[in-house]
């Protein structure tokens, strides 16, 4: 019920036509102003309308333009209870149906989970990162200080991450799959995954490393590094579990599967050596100070 | 009606081309007297003074609202960017590191910009999100919030500082980091109750997520600045 203060403050003013009675022109105008302001003053009406024209396939025949905020609200809309489905099954895919990625992620990618799960695991990595490098120095006399440029090395690598590989894969899913025996008139689980959905299925496969992030503040080398094999070979084996038909269809199957897992075992591995891992006992110490001084 | 009747009968008294003296009535609708809006009144022989007292007072009493979020129509109502300005500006310069204190292990804080940059950019994703999820609030209603919130993460920094004068020790740091958090808290509260309501049931907690982690970096910059 407290919705209607916040509606009534933001709708238009609802001047009465008495103001007015000079003109029968106005009045009519007035008229409309009613009807309009009365359809406004419903607080759904703005967030019903995109499901209203929400097609799965027919995402670009609607007609809002490219560069307004309507065109991108179809790939936001998305409900509380959906994104924590759809985070556990990024981890834990048997808690849904087998078939959850071709029937929910495909008809209806959203971005909201890949763009928030991506800021934050950004600022994760640069909170517990300095924590680690905290814990590094409490011993030795040197009074320490954060680094705050962490933030922009881990939004550098987790953005080109999450855009440039499901890119990559989208392209060489449609170059390589090969047509096989069957009608054109297929059914849609067959069909190669759209960009938008590898987009979401790659955002919500960080998800994983956001608690994984945080467990690595723990200065224990062997303890990192299996944090960095189990985190990248859950959500690996995830993403190549969802893929699987799309996959099998490909010439270049066993090239296409190593290369995902092994892009998601080399950000883990390079999240871990880079924000967490004490510059003493690594080779590339030097040159990450050497990057980071002009900036 | 008036105008036209008017017209009408111009015309038909003086034949084209020989228009003649037109006299006529304008009557404007006095909406404001109707009204009764305060906000009418004539604002060009006034002093200066009473000008940017006025403007001043309307800036405080928004950041009084923000330290006590009781009703949610203060902020909504009339936005402005002043108060968000004075809090950006005085984070920024606070939380600024310097260059003389970095070593080579250490950037020795971010720079002015870039938290003046990542209060402005933090603010108005966090905006673009609530209005992607159909969120009915106009932007600069939103900013303005969100700016305004601001208000109790700036007081811990202030207190923050003024512990920093003294000698670090753990307890020190623990308490800073309470303070820090009851800001967080405090600012994610306000925050909440004042663009909770403009979103549909479901995606509340939608909306409400990108305004804690907001408030959370911004508190994490509180915490970690340590430079004296």
């Amino acid at each position: 019920m407290s919705n209607v203060n916040t509606g009534e403050l933001l709708n238009f003013q609802d001047y009465s036509p008495e103001h007015n009675d000079r003109s029968a022109r106005i009045d009519v105008e007035a008229v409309h102003t009613n009807q309009y302001s009365s359809s406004m003053s419903n607080p759904n009406y703005t967030f019903e309308e995109p499901k209203i024209t929400e097609e799965p396939e027919a995402a670009p025949q609607t007609n809002h333009n490219f560069w307004s905020i309507k065109y991108y609200q179809k790939y936001f809309d998305v409900q509380t209870n959906e994104v924590v489905e759809r985070i556990i099954s990024s981890v834990l895919p048997q808690k849904v149906s087998r078939n959850y990625f071709d029937e929910r992620i495909k008809g209806k990618p959203d971005l909201y989970g890949p763009v928030w799960i991506s800021v934050t695991l950004i600022f994760t990595i640069a909170v517990s990162g300095n924590i680690a490098s905290y814990l590094q120095n409490t011993n030795k006399a040197v009074e320490w200080r954060y680094n705050f440029h962490i933030v922009s090395i881990a939004a550098t690598a987790i953005v080109c991450y999450v855009w440039i590989v499901p890119l990559a894969l989208w392209a060489a899913l449609k170059w390589t799959i090969t047509p096989d025996g069957h009608d054109e008139i297929e059914t849609q689980t067959s069909k190669s995954p759209t960009m938008m959905s590898l987009f979401c299925l790659y955002g919500y496969s960080l998800s994983i490393y956001i608690p994984v992030a945080i467990l690595w503040m723990i200065q224990v080398f062997w303890l990192q590094w299996l944090f960095v094999l189990m985190a990248a070979f859950v959500s690996g084996a995830v993403l190549i579990f969802w893929l699987l038909p799309a996959l099998r269809k490909s010439r270049y199957f066993v090239i296409l599967v190593g290369c995902i897992l092994g892009l998601h075992f080399l950000l883990a591995t390079g999240f871990m050596l880079y924000f967490f891992h004490s510059p003493g006992s690594v080779v590339k110490a030097p040159l990450i100070t050497s990057t980071l001084k002009p900036v | 009606m008036t105008t036209f009747d008017s017209k009408y009968d111009v015309s038909k008294m003086f034949p084209a081309g020989d228009v003649g003296v037109v006299e006529g009535e304008m009557n404007i609708p006095t909406q404001g007297a109707s009204s009764g809006d305060p906000m009418e009144f004539n604002t060009l022989d006034e002093p200066i003074k009473e000008t940017f007292l006025r403007d001043l007072r309307a800036v405080g009493n928004k950041f009084y609202h923000v330290l006590i979020p009781r009703e949610k129509t203060s902020l909504l109502k009339e936005w402005d960017l002043w108060g968000p300005l004075l809090l950006c500006t005085f984070m920024a310069t606070i939380l600024q590191g310097s260059k003389e204190r970095a070593d080579k292990s250490n950037d020795g804080g971010p720079e002015f910009a870039e938290v003046f940059v990542l209060v402005w950019i933090g603010a108005a994703v966090v905006t673009l999100n609530c209005k992607l999820l159909g969120g009915n609030i106009s932007f600069f209603q939103s900013v303005c919030v969100l700016g305004y919130c601001l208000f109790p993460i700036a007081l811990a920094l202030v207190v923050c500082r003024v512990i920093l004068f003294a000698s670090q020790t753990t307890f020190l740091f623990f308490l800073r980091l309470v303070i820090s958090l009851v800001g967080f808290v405090w600012a994610t509260f306000a925050a909440t109750k004042f663009l909770g309501d403009s979103q549909p049931e479901g995606k509340k907690a939608l909306a409400v997520y990108p305004i804690c982690l907001f408030y959370f970096i911004l508190s994490w910059l509180v915490v970690s600045h340590s430079n004296v």
